[in-house]
């Protein structure tokens, strides 16, 4: 099997160059190592559904729901992991389109670990594609980076000039309460997003890179006194940007606070970037839901449920 | 008196170039780079900078970013004035640009960058400043900052190390002289901290000098919020 071209160009990564040994257990990158899930959405009839799904273990969709209430019309998917987790070797690739005028939601069944690794490491990458009008909010669970863990992710986003796009990572700096070196304890997170219009002009890239050993993860302009994070970005037209950004109140108190937040203008008036920092996966992800809030109001004049008791 | 014969030979002397990599990376440089803190305002604000020793911690994770992020994008674009690759200076200015989150940000690299181009060519002649001024003017390529230092620093002679490390003075130096204004420091202790923090520069270098654009990263998420933080402070003296 061959893997895909751009999911095969991240294992020449620089930041990979020492955890190129192969598992004892299957080889990298082996039938049943990659995953792989197509999900296509667009309007039929005058509604939003699910079109083309193509999907391989361990990666897994089952059919779209409607059960938002408060957005009755969004099909949403959730993306289930099947192998209980990333494991060294595995290597993901995932695709997702919305057509013309259609929204969707895809989220995950939970959280997404990383486990521990001894050899290799795990790579996806993800494109999203974005036509005119279309609404799309890729909202996955937190992914824990666990000691030891080694993960390059790359997304490469293509988005019409009105449509909007809400796409976030959640990270959590290992399993807290695990043992003392969890906490940033991972040999390599590196996260890079990427976005163009359909006429290939670039509007803005990121990339994230935390290697272990970095000596300012502690510092208190990086992550001091908080273990979990999240990057949000909100590509959208710039009257739309500016509506949101009015909105959002910055979050940054001064006393010991449990998360804080605020949202920046993206270059080439590519939309917004929120930023979060807290002590919790819950503080993050209450920050997140009162962007993620606020998006779809200002986008899709709907708003959001109540949380659900389990999350 | 020494011997004429035991002397460095005049020629190989090379003042006039280092008298000149002087004034380019003096403060007082007249192109507004004194009006942006980098977010420390908002910084001493919310308690992440308290004292010096928190500001030397400061100033050496923005150095940390700045020679990640645009240490790369000028290292790029000298290299390709040396290279006579007009092209090359283009594309490392615009990815640089790509990177940069906050209209502040934005702005400060962009608005320098012009001012820069603007006063080189007003009291020297170079060619490649003026074609990059002009498509600046034309809306071709956004102008950073640190594409412009490589195209003037190539110009009088400078090597990239050179360049690299007037680049990382100027980002330390623009903190600094900040905090004199922000908080209570005096110039000895930011004197100090100045001279503590420039000890990093060659790890710098020596680990961005073989990065490609694309590789150019950071990772403060907490510097990020003090971006959005400080656009939407409402009194304030500097810019981000």
């Amino acid at each position: 099997m061959t893997l895909h071209e751009r999911l095969g160009r991240l294992d020449g990564a620089r930041e990979l160059r020492d955890f190129h040994t192969q598992p004892a257990q299957m080889r990298a990158a082996a039938h049943g190592k990659v995953g792989e899930l197509r999900l296509g959405f667009s309007m039929r009839n005058g509604r939003s559904i699910l079109h083309d799904l193509y999907r391989m273990a361990p990666l897994l969709v089952q059919q779209a729901l409607y059960w938002d209430e408060a957005m009755p019309e969004l099909p949403i998917c959730a993306i289930i992991s099947v192998g209980g987790g990333i494991l060294q070797g595995d290597r993901y690739k995932i695709d997702i389109s919305v057509g013309e005028g259609a929204c969707a939601q895809v989220t995950s069944q939970s959280a997404n670990r990383v486990h521990q690794m001894d050899a290799n490491y795990a790579s996806q990458y993800q494109t999203v594609t974005l036509e005119a009008g279309a609404y799309l909010e890729y909202l996955p669970d937190f992914t824990i980076a666990y000691r030891g863990s080694r993960y390059i992710n790359q997304t490469d986003v293509v988005v019409a000039e009105d449509a909007t796009l809400l796409y976030g990572e959640m990270i959590l700096a290992g399993r807290k309460h695990h043992h003392v070196d969890e906490r940033f304890g991972l040999d390599l997170l590196s996260m890079t997003v990427s976005v163009r219009r359909p006429d290939g002009r670039k509007l803005f890239t990121e990339k994230f890179l935390v290697e272990k050993g970095d000596p300012t993860v502690d510092f208190a302009a990086v992550m001091r006194g908080f273990d979990a994070f999240a990057n949000v970005i909100c590509l959208t037209p710039p009257e739309i940007a500016t509506r949101i950004k009015e909105r959002f109140a910055t979050n940054f108190e001064a006393e010991s606070p449990r998360a804080i937040s605020g949202v920046s203008r993206l270059p080439n008036a590519a939309g917004l970037m929120l930023r979060v920092v807290g002590v919790e996966s819950y503080d993050v992800r209450n920050e997140v839901r009162r962007f993620w809030r606020i998006v779809r109001e200002e986008v899709r004049g709907r708003t959001l449920p109540e949380e659900f008791l389990w999350r | 008196m020494a011997d004429d014969e035991t002397r460095t030979p005049i020629a190989s002397l090379d003042m006039v170039r280092l008298a000149r990599l002087l004034q380019f990376s003096d403060s007082t440089l007249p192109i507004g780079s004194f009006a942006f803190s980098n977010g420390l305002e908002s910084a001493i604000q919310t308690q992440v900078v308290t004292d010096p020793d928190s500001l030397l911690q400061y100033v050496e994770l923005v150095l940390r970013q700045a020679a990640r992020m645009d240490g790369v994008a000028l290292l790029h674009a000298h290299r390709a004035v040396l290279a006579g690759d007009y092209q090359g200076i283009l594309d490392a200015d615009s990815e640089l640009l790509c990177r940069r989150v906050g209209e502040e940000q934005q702005l400060m690299l962009t608005r320098v960058g012009k001012k820069l181009a603007e006063l080189v060519l007003k009291i020297t002649h170079s060619p490649v400043l003026e074609r990059w001024l002009a498509d600046i003017k034309a809306g071709v390529t956004p102008g950073c900052f640190p594409i412009g230092q490589a195209i003037a620093l190539a110009h009088v002679g400078a090597t990239e190390v050179e360049a690299f490390v007037m680049h990382q003075y100027g980002v330390s130096s623009m903190i600094l002289s900040a905090a004199v204004r922000l908080m209570r420091i005096d110039h000895i202790d930011t004197q100090r901290i100045l001279f503590k923090a420039q000890e990093r520069v060659q790890d710098d270098y020596l680990a961005v000098r073989d990065l490609s654009l694309d590789e150019m990263s950071a990772f403060a998420p907490i510097f990020d919020v003090l971006v959005a933080h400080h656009t939407t402070t409402h009194v304030r003296l500097f810019m981000n």
